[in-house]
């Protein structure tokens, strides 16, 4: 096992592109760390960097303490599982896992303890002589995992390794990979571009956008409290809905207006964001989640300045839930991927006028219907509209 | 109903025209063998009036002339040259294919600038250098000639074929703890047998039916191919035709049969890279 630590690493390409900019992460003995972000934010670059497969341009990679800049990556002790799994095609399932420990010399017992071991626990002892054509994508994936494990290696690396499976298989195999994680306890690096699977896998996450990590939490802080619009918008699904308001202050506390809107957002809002005090008579930009959003009539105590005029355009019957996709009578925002980083303000485009909501499945709404919907105004977040900064205590 | 059947009759009328045209191409091929074969089993006077069989040119062909030395010759060089094609190829061609460094794309284009080169044009320098080299008349002078006139088609092919096997594979082989060296032997190389088995049979066909080559650089008769034997044969006052076709259907077996052998690699070889 080992703690990897990123000391401001840079990869700039010989084109010029700087894909990976002064990353700084500490990823504990043990952790399974996740980096997530939109397709050319850097995180298999930042990965392939630990690995050794790829020359860093600027910083330092310590494992245990370390410095590794300079170690070919068969002497870093580490396991990669491959987007494409790599399985070498021309040998066997028992060989494709025995390959890595045969060339480090280990005695042909310990080999077949080790690799019978993990064939046990992965359920592939009955495929050990088959070719890796002769599997099925899931049983491929788990030879991957594996040829990683017999290797006791002091981190695994793993480079989207589910993402050539269907939905159903990946959410299996997700399970299995948290399971054996923590059972194994060894030190993981996962990268993924699917913010679901960053949420359910990882011990911490960090966002990466444009090279630059935007924010790294436990999954639920960084839902609950982003740092910034990036991680606002790109964490969740449905994405948070991002409107631009006006902060005022109205009788019982400051309020944010839109339209002809108007949140009394209350005194609790400004303890929780002590930043929104300085914005008053100001813009800021007002942010949603979409199970913050309920239809008003199912919400029988739901205070004055709590409420929303909106048309419904859509209804998607989810089974537990339903996505009510509306239209408020103000310009929402929504965040564009391939703005400059930390320009947070050119990341919007003020033009679509449309929220989402996640309602109870008892809500009678239907489309092209005008109704009330309630907001939970103490799970609001706010942003600087030029910064993109969260406003809240402590980011 | 009546446009079914004539939707059927439509279509064999196509397969059997395109059988018939079939049937002519393979005859046109086929023939000069056929022809090839039965001359080969005649005597001068048979061969000049065209009717009845006998073995005398199998028996002179093998007991007057050096047929054997000169088989023994050509497989020599023949190994030998796509051994050497081989290792400089599969080598190279995994360079170009896998390792990033400075340079690699020019080198590269000049390799396949190389397959542009005529064999006429540079076989005059080459016999200068050769000369100079005191290689001529050797078998390592021709094998060094084939070999610099094959390499550059082979290191083409095998760069293309390591080019579809993917980097992943490559990089889990290093991260395995395996050298880039090792990672081509027991990675790169085991899979790419179609695109050796390729490379053999066009060199193989190639380097056996040359003349050019072993008419300058092997004069000497204790060294001469197959097919100098043979054009030396044709070249004497009086000619044996059915010895020539004799000696001529000896010369082609081994390309036969080596193209038979590795066919199916072969077909593998040549659409690589046209998809998955």
């Amino acid at each position: 096992m080992a703690a990897i630590v990123l000391d401001g690493i840079t990869k700039r390409f010989g084109d010029g592109t700087t894909a990976v900019r002064e990353l700084d992460l500490s990823i504990a003995d043990g952790e399974l760390m996740v980096l997530v972000g939109p397709s050319g934010c850097g995180k298999t670059t930042a990965l392939r960097m630990v690995a050794g497969l790829e020359e860093v341009t600027g910083g330092t990679i310590l494992i245990d303490g370390q410095p590794v800049n300079d170690t070919e990556p068969r002497d870093r002790d580490i396991a990669m599982v491959f987007q494409s799994y790599a399985l070498y095609p021309h040998l066997s399932v028992y060989d494709n896992m025995a390959f890595s420990l045969k060339y480090r010399k280990t005695p042909r017992a310990e080999i077949r303890r080790r690799v019978g071991e993990a064939a046990r626990i992965l359920e592939l002892e009955p495929f050990l002589a088959r070719k890796p054509r002769q599997l099925s994508g899931g049983q491929r994936q788990r030879v991957a995992m594996g040829r990683a494990i017999v290797r006791q290696p002091r981190a695994f690396l793993m480079d989207e390794p589910l993402s050539n499976l269907d939905a159903k298989l990946r959410v299996q195999m997700r399970a299995e990979i948290a399971r054996l994680q923590r059972s194994l306890g060894v030190t993981t690096i996962y990268v993924t571009h699917d913010q679901t699977e960053a949420m359910t896998l990882g011990n911490r996450v960090a966002v990466l956008q444009h090279g630059v990590l935007q924010q790294v939490a436990p999954p639920q802080k960084l839902y609950k409290r982003p740092a910034n619009l990036f991680v606002a918008s790109f964490i969740g699904s449905p994405a948070m809905n991002l409107l631009e308001a006006t902060v005022e202050r109205g009788d019982g506390g400051p309020q944010v207006c839109f339209g002809t809107h108007r949140l009394a957002v209350g005194e609790r809002a400004v303890r929780e964001h002590p930043g929104l005090g300085g914005y008053l008579g100001r813009k800021v930009i007002l942010g949603i989640r979409p199970e913050h959003l309920e239809d008003a009539t199912l919400v029988p105590d739901a205070a004055p300045g709590s409420v929303l005029d909106v048309q419904v355009e859509l209804r998607e019957e989810l089974g537990s839930e339903v996505d009510v996709h509306c239209r408020v009578g103000v310009d929402p925002l929504h965040p564009v991927a391939d703005g400059e980083p930390g320009d947070a303000a050119e990341e919007i485009e003020p033009l679509a006028a449309a929220i989402v909501a996640r309602m109870d499945p008892r809500t009678t709404l239907a489309e092209s219907q005008s109704a009330k919907v309630h907001v939970d105004l103490a799970a609001l977040h706010f942003f600087d509209p030029e910064t993109g900064a969260s406003l809240r205590a402590g980011g | 109903m009546t446009s079914h059947t004539a939707v059927v009759a439509r279509r064999r009328v196509r397969t059997g025209t395109l059988f018939a045209i079939m049937c002519v191409i393979a005859v046109v091929m086929l023939y000069p063998f056929f022809y090839m074969l039965d001359n080969a089993f005649r005597n001068q006077a048979q061969f000049a009036r065209q009717s009845g069989h006998s073995a005398v040119s199998w028996r002179l062909l093998f007991t007057q002339l050096p047929v054997w030395r000169e088989l023994l010759n050509s497989t020599l060089i023949c190994a030998i040259s796509i051994l050497l094609i081989l290792a400089v190829s599969t080598t190279a061609g995994f360079a170009f294919a896998k390792l990033r460094y400075r340079g690699s794309g020019l080198v590269f284009l000049a390799v396949v600038a190389a397959l542009m080169v005529p064999l006429q044009s540079i076989i005059i320098p080459e016999y200068v250098n050769l000369g100079k080299l005191g290689l001529i008349n050797t078998y390592l002078g021709a094998i060094l000639v084939y070999v610099a006139l094959g390499t550059p088609f082979a290191t083409f092919l095998m760069a293309t074929y390591y080019r579809g096997i993917s980097d992943d594979l490559i990089e889990a082989a290093v991260m395995d703890g395996l050298g880039y060296g090792r990672t081509f032997l027991r990675i790169a190389l085991p899979l790419s047998w179609p695109a050796l088995a390729t490379v053999t049979v066009l060199q193989f066909i190639q380097i056996w039916d040359d003349l050019l080559v072993g008419l300058l650089f092997l004069q000497n008769p204790q060294q001469r191919t197959i097919t100098v034997g043979l054009a030396a044969l044709s070249s004497g006052r009086t000619t044996s035709i059915p010895v020539l076709m004799a000696g001529s259907f000896v010369s082609a077996l081994p390309a036969i049969t080596v193209y038979l052998i590795f066919q199916r690699h072969l077909v593998k070889g040549l659409t690589m890279g046209m998809g998955k």
